[in-house]
């Protein structure tokens, strides 16, 4: 598309390659940014401000401003550590207010069919951690998919020689949820693991 | 447009967009074809994380040239054993990657989709082995036209299974006996005809290769299974990598 402006084409092209904005949503968000520049301004300071101050936790590799993070540095359970596989299944976990030790960000999950292989995850951080001896327990909190079963299975063959208590999120129907709707694998897992009374 | 309605296996997820997902199916009535799965992330009631890696599903589709539409998907079985097992994910995403790239778009199979089918069934109820990561191999090089001349010697006509000795050349028009060829990998007919029986049998575990044979066999077909693909297969890494850390 040909527009009038070159830097606002520049713009509409920067904004193009966010996730899921595609040529007329950038077209709309530059219009809007160019009717109200304060926003704009403001947009501006902000991205500038998360490029300068925001990067990774150097102990679990979470997004910080400051290294360590609140976590690693706070008084959170250091024996207990929480494995997950983006920062946002973090941020998830700790919304829900369950957890109360520290985590891990493996920035990924293997994938036998995308090449993701160990080397590619912060596994060999989490391994150097265990080694440490301060850690009694180590939940498995990756996803539910075939790539997050593998992490978690393979996981398990690295660090159970440890000695390390080794546990993995539950499976289960939703909260509110009509059993007749949830689908036949949740189902199967959930009456697998159920609980006594 | 006309809803269609088929059996398949997911070869492939491709996340797209911030909702959506282009799933590669095999699917027995057309083949493989890819379809894209509209708010498949969020949709739990038409999808309900039935869109997994090597899952068996029955399918709504409007079939279209190009990317088909996924209307909806029941599941037949997702393989609940395969996916507890590192080795078993490895065998299963490695023969779902073959199939993929073996196969042209759009080209049913009836053939290689039950030998799919058959092999993740024999992971899911059974241990992994590599006798049938190589029945597998050898039958789908078989029903794809791949497979190598295994009965008579292409340069003297000789029966390959009576010969002393046999010698497989990559390069050049596969086995041949050792009176025709003095250069190559040696083998033993022994291999030849343990693949011969593994075309015949249709049943998995019916076929056990011994100890060298499996290597002979193994070095045989992964050198044939190469030569027809441009670029390695990422699942095959993984595979080893699991099978290390497995301590097979």
């Amino acid at each position: 598309m040909i527009y009038l402006s070159k830097s606002l084409t520049k713009l509409i092209g920067e904004l193009k390659k966010l996730p899921g904005v595609g040529e007329k949503t950038a077209l709309r968000l530059a219009l809007h940014l160019l009717k109200s520049p304060a926003n704009g301004t403001a947009l501006a300071e902000s991205l500038r401000e998360v490029q300068n101050s925001v990067r990774f936790c150097s102990t679990c590799y979470a997004i910080t401003e400051d290294d360590p993070c609140y976590i690693c540095s706070g008084s959170r359970d250091a024996t207990a550590i929480c494995v997950v596989e983006e920062p946002q299944d973090l941020m998830a976990i700790e919304r829900s207010g369950a957890f109360k030790g520290r985590y891990h960000v493996l920035h990924g999950a293997l994938s036998p069919l995308n090449g993701v292989m160990p080397g590619n995850l912060r596994i060999n951080q989490l391994l150097e951690r265990l080694r440490g001896g301060m850690v009694k327990e180590v939940l498995l909190a990756t996803n539910f998919s075939v790539e997050g079963e593998a992490t978690a299975l393979y996981l398990t063959k690295l660090i159970k020689p440890l000695g390390i208590k080794l546990t993995r999120l539950a499976y289960g129907i939703p909260l509110g949820s009509d059993l007749e709707y949830v689908d036949t694998a949740t189902v199967q897992k959930a009456v697998e693991g159920r609980n006594i009374l | 447009m006309r809803e269609n309605r088929c059996e398949a296996v997911v070869l492939a997820v491709l996340d797209y967009g911030e909702a959506d997902k282009i799933i590669t199916f095999f699917t027995r009535e057309h083949g493989k074809i890819k379809c894209i799965a509209r708010n498949a992330k969020n949709s739990r009631r038409r999808f309900g994380g039935v869109l997994e890696l090597f899952a068996r599903l029955r399918l709504q589709i409007v079939l279209r040239e190009g990317l088909s539409r996924l209307q909806g998907a029941d599941v037949v079985t997702i393989f609940p054993h395969i996916r507890e097992d590192l080795s078993k994910i490895g065998y299963a995403g490695y023969a779902c990657e073959l199939s993929d790239r073996m196969l042209p778009e759009a080209q049913a199979n009836v053939r290689l989709y039950r030998l799919l089918v058959s092999y993740l069934e024999q992971l899911d109820s059974f241990p992994c082995s590599a006798d049938d990561r190589r029945f597998f191999e050898v039958n789908l090089l078989n029903v794809t036209g791949y497979r190598p001349a295994l009965e008579i010697c292409p340069n003297c006509g000789a029966e390959l299974v009576s010969a002393p000795l046999l010698r497989y050349l990559p390069t050049q028009s596969g086995i041949s006996c050792g009176c025709c060829r003095q250069a190559g990998r040696e083998i033993s007919p022994l291999t030849v005809s343990l693949l011969n029986a593994a075309l015949q049998s249709g049943r998995f575990g019916a076929i056990r290769f011994p100890g060298t044979l499996l290597d002979e066999a193994g070095g045989i077909l992964d050198s044939i299974i190469a030569s027809h693909l441009n670029r390695p297969l990422h699942s095959l890494s993984f595979l080893q990598e699991a099978l290390l850390v497995e301590g097979y």
